[in-house]
């Protein structure tokens, strides 16, 4: 178990800077997660720690040494890969031993650690088999087991469970985060699935043109991003963006949402409103502005989905159980001051 | 589909020319092969596609064993020739693989020798006897001519551009990560290309193996210039089975043909199941 760090590191291949500048830290027995759409530098920095890759500025410490210079079979770092890369050649169970015998670990030893291994992911059975006979989620398992069958100071995960059907992906990830917890090892991963990314992560890394946006805890960047982009990228269905207008209140969203003028800092140019924070009601002579549409309604169950068209924007706002509300009645938005996010003409988040 | 009935007559048309063009030869050369010498320029209603009178003939005149009623006599017999062919195409087909492999993975994986493609083809760039005249000579400077050896070598040297470029395309299609994954699992760079590489490209070497050997095989001009007497491979001896007595001696070089048809089938079927298969098939998600 140990930390890994990032100290200005850049990366470029040919001329597309693929890392820009990163400097964080990971905690020894952190569940650490890098997302961001394809392409944002996630997978590079990935293949930085594994040591496939050599940084051309800056410098990679695990466990507080450079690792600059070590090759990637002396990092003893172990590696789920996003297209799983088992050796075809080789049967699922020589593919799990496979890290073992490479390091000349004693037979006895090596039956016992694949044994259990094998066990906990429940691929005992499937053992004998190459990986050609076995099914998606069967050879998920088993990269995944030749990961974990050793005892490295760190996991890493590239995007591991996104060929898994919805079902399979909830559990194996529920599973992960348990098996990380009980060994207490660190383990980095990498998503674009932003759910996913929330619902397993102690630490989020954003990343965006090869650029670190935003790190924090997945409640604390959901809250408070720093960006108008780390907003829109957490959270579903997406923070409703409107622009702004200031008059003797600030107006958004075509003058159906006016918030006190005292509320929003000076230089807003939009307002972002996640859609549970956005208030739907039927429309009535009380209300003050303007009223808007609503759209559509996609009732879920517990919460319903609700799509209301301002003239301007179409929002979203997600409301409890299944309330009654008409498709092409008239509504009145509102939202809690505190509950707004504002962002100046670069995108930037603003505090009051 | 349906397909009308003009189109169909003019499908089977097609398709039973193109075999044609390629199976009555070989069919033909069967039949002659074991045809006796009244047979073998037989006209009108005698000539047949199955032989009157089949005989095996052919195959103990060129082996030696019998001179039968073909009255002359060989100064040599099938047996040594075949030899030839078999060692220089074997070890030239070895020469070929194993250099063609190496420089194909260093230019895949490290971009090392950048130009090696064109300067490996340049032999081909020319007509085989412009080229062929100075190897022959240097041949002679080394006293390589007319040794098994010495014409393996200069088949391992025209046909390594088809062990390389094939070898290549195979090695751009492995996905990188299967090497990446072995490397982070604690094996050295050599390692990974003997443990993982190599045996994942076994289909690869298998059918790269078998083009570059049938080239070598069926090469007549290189060994025509660069063998005399003792190492005359089988297309050179070929060539001189007639007699001033009787002309080109067919049943015997159909025999012959015949022989020489066989190693190439044999491998041919031999890593049949190879060709088939996909060289990844299960390494990754889908």
């Amino acid at each position: 178990m140990a930390g890994i760090s990032f100290r200005n590191v850049t990366k470029r291949f040919g001329k597309t800077v693929a890392l820009k500048n990163a400097s964080f830290d990971i905690q020894p027995g952190e569940f650490f997660c890098f997302f961001g759409p394809p392409l944002s530098g996630k997978s590079t920095v990935l293949k930085l720690i594994l040591g496939l890759e050599t940084p051309d500025e800056g410098e990679v410490l695990i466990g507080g040494w450079p690792v600059n210079h070590v090759s990637p079979a002396d990092r003893n770092v172990a590696m789920v890969f996003q297209n799983l890369a088992l050796f075809p050649h080789m049967t699922a169970g020589e593919n799990v031993r496979f890290p073992l015998t490479e390091r000349k670990i004693a037979e006895d030893k090596i039956r016992a650690r694949v044994e259990a291994v094998s066990a906990k992911l429940h691929i005992a059975h499937l053992l004998h088999k190459p990986p050609a006979q076995l099914s998606g989620g069967e050879r998920q398992r088993v990269a995944i087991a030749r990961a974990l069958v050793r005892d490295p100071v760190a996991y890493l995960m590239d995007d591991p469970i996104s060929a898994l059907d919805a079902r399979l992906r909830e559990e194996t990830r529920v599973e992960l985060k348990r098996i990380q917890r009980d060994r207490g090892q660190t383990l980095i991963y990498v998503t674009h699935d932003q759910e996913e990314a929330m619902s397993v992560a102690d630490r989020i890394a954003i990343m965006e043109h090869g650029e670190i946006r935003q790190v924090g805890a997945p409640g604390e960047i959901y809250d408070t991003p720093v960006s108008r982009y780390v907003a829109r990228l957490l959270g579903a269905p997406m923070m409703n963006i409107m622009s702004a207008v200031r008059g003797d209140g600030v107006k958004a969203a075509d003058g159906t949402i006016t918030l006190p003028i005292d509320a929003v800092p000076a230089d807003v140019s939009e307002i972002g409103v996640r859609p549970e924070d956005l208030k739907v009601e039927p429309w009535s002579a009380a209300h003050a502005g303007r009223p808007a549409k609503v759209y559509e309604v996609e009732p879920l169950g517990g919460y319903t989905v609700v799509t209301v068209d301002t003239g301007a924007e179409k929002l979203k706002a997600l409301m409890r159980g299944q309330p009654d509300i008409r498709i092409d009645s008239a509504v009145a938005l509102s939202c809690n001051p505190a509950r707004a996010h504002f962002f100046n003409q670069a995108g930037e988040a603003l505090g009051l | 589909m349906k397909r009308s009935l003009p189109f169909e007559v003019f499908r089977y048309a097609a398709i039973f020319l193109a075999l044609a063009v390629t199976l009555v030869p070989t069919l033909w050369m069967v039949s002659m092969a074991f045809k006796p010498i009244a047979e073998w320029s037989a006209t009108g209603a005698d000539l047949t596609w199955w032989p009157k009178a089949p005989t095996l003939d052919n195959f103990r005149f060129i082996l030696g064993t019998s001179t039968s009623d073909l009255i002359v006599a060989l100064d040599r017999t099938a047996g040594k020739p075949i030899l030839a062919s078999l060692l220089s195409a074997v070890f030239g087909t070895l020469i070929a693989m194993t250099a063609g492999t190496a420089g194909a993975y260093g230019l895949s994986r490290f971009g090392s020798g950048q130009n090696l493609p064109l300067a490996l083809i340049q032999l081909r760039l020319f007509p085989p006897m412009a080229v062929m005249i100075p190897v022959m000579i240097m041949w002679a400077f080394f006293g390589l001519v007319d040794t098994w050896w010495g014409l393996a070598l200069i088949y391992g040297i025209v046909t390594l551009p088809f062990a390389f470029w094939l070898m290549k395309t195979f090695f751009d299609d492995m996905p990188r990560e299967i090497e990446d994954a072995a490397l982070v699992e604690g094996c050295s760079r050599m390692r990974v290309f003997l443990k993982i590489t190599l045996p994942m490209m076994r289909p690869a070497l298998a059918s790269s193996a078998l083009f570059v050997f049938i080239l070598n095989w069926s090469d007549y001009l290189i060994a025509l210039l660069l063998t005399t007497r003792e190492w005359v491979t089988i297309p050179v001896y070929m060539a001189s089975l007639s007699s001033s007595m009787t002309g080109q001696l067919y049943g015997a070089k159909a025999a012959l043909g015949l022989i020489a048809a066989v190693p190439p089938v044999i491998m041919g079927i031999a890593i049949q199941k190879h060709l088939v298969r996909g060289l990844t098939f299960g390494a990754l998600k889908q």
